[in-house]
């Protein structure tokens, strides 16, 4: 008996060296809209987003942000017609919140359900699949988030009369570094 | 002693248990169907029993924990508002500037019509009343429709600390030529118009007539490709 209560107590020791609380720092990321339109594509990119995990307990919690200006796509009244039509003025960062299990997934694809704000709107994507790589200290994820223009209320905005097409996919890279 | 141990170890034992309880949760929510097994327990917190600060949630970071300036998280109503008429202008100078093409494009076929035959050798020919009015009021439709077009671009809110690049660019270079194209059109049509009047072959300025209107129609072509660009089969995704 005493054995087995010396292996609990042995157990319970490890704990907070594997439960520790631990922050990570989002230092390199981009992310990419994506537009399709009968006449043309347009690919929208930034990589002014900031991001801060904080793991503890069984979680670890996630928050990326971006300002919607920051969205750039070779075009500047193309742009500023993009920052019109999201109302990016009015809701001018785009926030993604996750939650991952502590320790976070081994590499492979990881699956995260998304809470994002964009446009004024909270909109919950759920399950959306990630691939995750660690090199040295720095894990790597990239994935695409299956947005679309009605998820966020938005008008598609037309060219030539023409309305873009209602998916805009957001193709996420993101190298993230424990602080 | 052995009550003692059992008192001690047994809600010992729960505390183990429900991180376990947690970690169920969490695998149901994020599921790991590439991942081997092995890496999949990875997910199970280890037990706990020493430490209730450890199976606590640490607290989710916030927006103002990733140093964004207040400019960049403040919202702008009248920015919005800005915006908002800006694209209400540009969307009417688009469908107006796509009207616009049918009225020139037929002034441009027109003008073939409205042209005195001065063959060599041959007596001139000066072009019907019929032909030359009908020229001339396509003409007047067009400049008038034009500059409608045009007034809606230039009265656009012009939003601070844009930096214009991209095909938007060409897109108002492009204005330089066919806007001046567009003012000495008509008045170069008119001097032709009443050169022919008075049964005269059009000469002077009056005889580029019809080449400036054909580089202002095609600027203005050029210029509406341009903000196309880049069309979707040269597109690299």
């Amino acid at each position: 008996m005493i054995r087995r209560l010396g292996i609990v107590l042995l157990f319970g020791s490890m704990a907070p060296l594997v439960l520790a609380q631990s922050q990570f720092v989002l230092v390199k990321s981009t992310l990419s809209y994506h537009m399709s339109h009968p006449i043309h594509h347009v690919d929208g990119t930034s990589t002014g987003a900031k991001g801060k995990g904080t793991c503890g307990g069984a979680k670890c919690d996630f928050l990326i942000a971006a300002p919607v200006n920051s969205f750039k796509s070779g075009d500047s009244n193309r742009d500023l017609h993009m920052i019109e039509a999201v109302r990016g003025a009015q809701y001018p960062m785009v926030v993604v919140r996750t939650t991952l299990p502590n320790p976070i997934p081994a590499d492979g694809t990881i699956y995260a359900d998304l809470e994002v704000q964009f446009a004024g709107q909270d909109v919950h994507y759920s399950h959306v699949a990630f691939q995750k790589s660690t090199s040295g200290k720095q894990i790597q994820i990239t994935g695409t988030v299956p947005a679309t223009c009605s998820d966020f209320k938005i008008d598609p905005p037309s060219f030539l009369t023409v309305a873009i097409k209602n998916e805009i996919p957001v193709s996420v890279t993101m190298t993230w570094q424990p602080q | 002693m052995r009550n003692l141990l059992f008192s001690r170890l047994i809600p010992s034992l729960f505390l183990i248990s429900a991180p376990f309880a947690v970690a169920a949760q969490n695998v149901a929510m994020v599921s790991l169907p590439d991942a081997p097994e092995a890496q999949q327990q990875q997910t199970t917190p280890q037990p706990n029993s020493s430490s209730s600060q450890q199976t606590q949630p640490a607290h989710p970071p916030d927006l103002s924990d990733l140093g964004f300036s207040p400019q960049q998280t403040k919202a702008d109503p009248q920015l919005q508002a800005r915006l908002d008429k800006r694209t209400h202008m540009l969307k009417v100078h688009q469908r107006l500037g796509l009207i616009t093409l049918a009225p020139m494009a037929a002034a441009l076929f027109t003008g073939g019509m409205a042209k005195g035959e001065d063959r060599e050798g041959q007596t001139f020919h000066a072009p019907s009343d019929a032909n030359l009015d009908f020229h001339a009021a396509l003409g007047g439709l067009t400049a008038a429709m034009y500059f409608t077009t045009a007034w809606y671009a230039i009265d656009a809110p012009r939003i601070a600390g844009t930096h214009h690049r991209g095909p938007i660019r060409f897109h108002e270079a492009l204005a330089f030529i066919h806007g001046p194209g567009m003012i000495a059109t008509p008045i170069l049509g008119i001097m032709a118009y009443r050169q022919e009047q008075n049964g005269e072959r059009v000469h002077g300025a009056a005889s580029a007539h019809g080449a400036v209107a054909g580089i202002t129609v095609a600027a203005y072509a050029a210029s509406m490709l341009a903000v196309s660009w880049p069309p979707k089969f040269l597109h690299r995704h």
